[in-house]
């Protein structure tokens, strides 16, 4: 097996040029028009953005929903979504859309925030990195993610599913190289439900999930 | 005295500090400056009081340059930088041209450095014309403003815009505050140092101390707003709700006030907020030097609520001060008090000095959650406010600006 190659990643975040939704129809005009890099932000890299780690919703249109349309139906709705969960992200651009199109079509009076409260379209750039450290076998691999920063758990398990193969982690890709004896690991990290963890919580899943693999080996 | 990186292993953990030494090898021997107004005094100074011996610490060749000028030139940038939160100022052009005589004596003295750096980072208006004057620069220009413009007095801004769209990028504390420039406009957070005198834990000894000097009464709630005597931070609004407050229960007031060299404007906004205070021995306005730290930081860490009721902010580094001592905080529901304090969980955003007055009853009435936000609120700022967060994102920048920064993957 090749060893795993850590890498490592901060992010850079910056306008995205779009101008500012105020309302619910605002919104769903730049929702619909934004690059999918916006979009992936605003669902996904909120994690690596200062904010509160504890917040209502994972994605930033729902907690806009929520505290500055004063709009709860339409937060619970748009907070359920889980983009991991899609095909592409112009699946889950399709399926936003569509929850803004029937909240539209529910309320006599468009939602919308207060002057100072609108919606700022942003983007980020993934500055990625090699650590120089390298995992040479599954048993050690729960050992070498204690030692990973939040940067890295991010590229590795969430933002590595945007990549080459679609839809999976980095770690699990790795595993698949021998999948036959690492099939313990691979389920096991497939079995974390990842989307509402904060970035430390989801280490510790992660080294948990791996963890119980070992102790029943 | 600024501390060494390891220093901060204890506060953030290893990976972080590892992470940012890995970042620096990348950019080992890279020369920036930082140029700002003012050595002394207000958020700008302490960030760069840090942040330039660590960035040397990773490898990078940094340095901190401060302009020089007269008096008429800063009471020209405060009445910029007044405009540019939103009061509409009267700037002639003789003040323009007070601006602009001193960014280019300056530029004639920082010439050498300026031209041969790879990046270039001007804080704030006040140095802001000297990039026009720089022909034949070799590295990129970004110019970093920390103030709150979302709404600018619009002639200020439109003199302002013709010097900032010839940078290659600007910084931002929040998107709110970003303007339409033809270039990329990036949002990075400011921080505090959790070493500084001013943050450091302190014993209790050093706290009482400060508390018998100012004649403070330990048996009664002491509420404490750190800020510059600036129109914009609403001293005279704290008073208020204070008052509102006093009538119904026995409450201290610490209004503590720094001074900075490039605010002319300081002492008349302290002469009303002596008014304002008349005689109430409880109302204890101080007006501090700004090496005063400690005596800052025993104040917040006697308080038994912080307030920050600023009317604009940029983003309110005393707020995460605060926040960091495990105090809850009362703060305007603006610019960068909204990113810090989450109503119900690290304090309450409050618009009027009633609405301050309300939550300060609710909170000493309910004393269990004084000290559950407080929790709260030091947890909140070790994940996002400190100086290894803020430090790992200019590295970060300074890295993309090697590269493409509008691409989605950046490998370096």
């Amino acid at each position: 097996m090749t060893p795993f190659a850590v890498k490592d990643c901060a992010l850079l975040v910056r306008m995205s040029g779009l101008p500012p939704a105020i309302n619910l129809r605002e919104l769903r005009e730049r929702v619909a028009a934004c690059s999918e890099n916006v979009l992936f932000h605003h669902f996904c890299e909120s994690l690596l953005r200062p904010a509160f780690d504890h917040p209502d919703y994972r994605n930033d249109f729902a907690v806009w929903a929520k505290w500055y349309l004063s709009d709860r139906v339409l937060a619970e709705r748009l907070g359920i979504l889980d983009p991991y969960t899609v095909k592409s992200l112009e699946e889950l651009r399709a399926i936003t859309l569509d929850i803004f199109d029937e909240r539209l079509s529910e309320v006599v009076a468009i939602p919308s925030a207060a002057p100072g409260d609108e919606f700022y379209f942003l983007e980020a750039t993934t500055v990625t990195f090699d650590t120089g450290e390298r995992v040479n076998s599954p048993k050690e691999l729960g050992a070498a993610i204690r030692k990973m920063t939040n940067g890295s758990i991010f590229f590795h398990f969430l933002e590595a599913r945007r990549r080459i193969p679609v839809g999976m982690d980095d770690f699990s890709a790795w595993l698949k190289g021998e999948e036959k004896k690492n099939a313990k690991y691979i389920r096991a990290l497939g079995s974390i439900d990842f989307y509402f963890h904060s970035l430390s919580n989801l280490k510790e899943e992660i080294i948990a999930a791996l963890a119980k693999v070992e102790r029943k080996r | 005295m600024s501390m060494t990186l390891s220093a901060y292993e204890r506060i953030v953990g290893p990976s972080a500090i590892t992470q940012l030494y890995r970042l620096g090898k990348r950019l080992k021997g890279r020369r920036i400056v930082h140029v700002n107004s003012t050595r002394e005094g207000g958020g700008v100074a302490e960030i760069l009081d840090w942040m330039v011996p660590l960035m040397c610490e990773v490898g990078l060749n940094a340095s901190w340059e401060v302009i020089r000028g007269t008096e008429e030139f800063f009471e020209v940038t405060k009445n910029i930088h007044n405009g540019l939160q939103g009061r509409p100022v009267d700037i002639s052009h003789r003040d323009w041209k007070i601006f602009q005589d001193v960014n280019e004596a300056n530029m004639d003295r920082l010439r050498p450095i300026l031209k041969s750096a790879d990046i270039v980072v001007v804080h704030d208006p006040q140095p802001a014309f000297l990039l026009p004057l720089c022909e034949g620069r070799k590295g990129k220009w970004i110019w970093r403003g920390h103030i709150d413009i979302s709404r600018p007095f619009r002639p200020v801004w439109k003199v302002l815009r013709t010097m900032l769209e010839k940078y290659d990028g600007s910084i931002f504390s929040m998107c709110e505050f970003a303007q339409s420039l033809p270039h990329t406009q990036f949002i990075v957070t400011p921080s505090i140092d959790p070493l500084s005198p001013k943050n450091r834990d302190l014993e209790p000894a050093e706290c009482e101390t400060v508390r018998s000097r100012f004649g403070l009464d330990p048996d009664r709630p002491l509420l404490v707003q750190i800020s510059r005597f600036d129109r914009f931070k609403d001293p005279v609004g704290v008073i208020q709700a204070y008052r509102l407050v006093r009538k119904v229960l026995p409450i201290q007031l610490v209004l503590a006030g720094g001074s900075a060299t490039d605010d002319p404007e300081g002492k008349a906004v302290l002469e009303d907020v002596l008014e304002a205070a008349g005689d109430d021995p409880d109302v204890h306005v101080l007006d501090l030097p700004p090496t005063a730290h400690e005596t800052i930081n025993a104040l917040q860490r006697l308080a038994d609520i912080i307030l920050q009721k600023s009317t604009r902010e940029g983003f309110g580094l005393t707020v995460t001060e605060g926040m960091w001592k495990g105090k809850p905080v009362i703060g305007g529901d603006t610019g960068g008090i909204r990113l810090q304090v989450v109503n119900h969980y690290t304090g309450f955003l409050v618009n009027t000095p009633e609405g301050a007055a309300h939550r300060i009853r609710y909170l000493l009435h309910h004393r269990e959650r004084i000290g559950e936000m407080g929790k709260d609120a030091r947890e909140f700022v070790r994940e996002n406010f400190l100086l290894t967060r803020h430090l790992r994102e200019y590295l970060t920048l300074i890295l993309a600006l090697r590269g493409d920064v509008t691409a989605r993957i950046l490998e370096v």
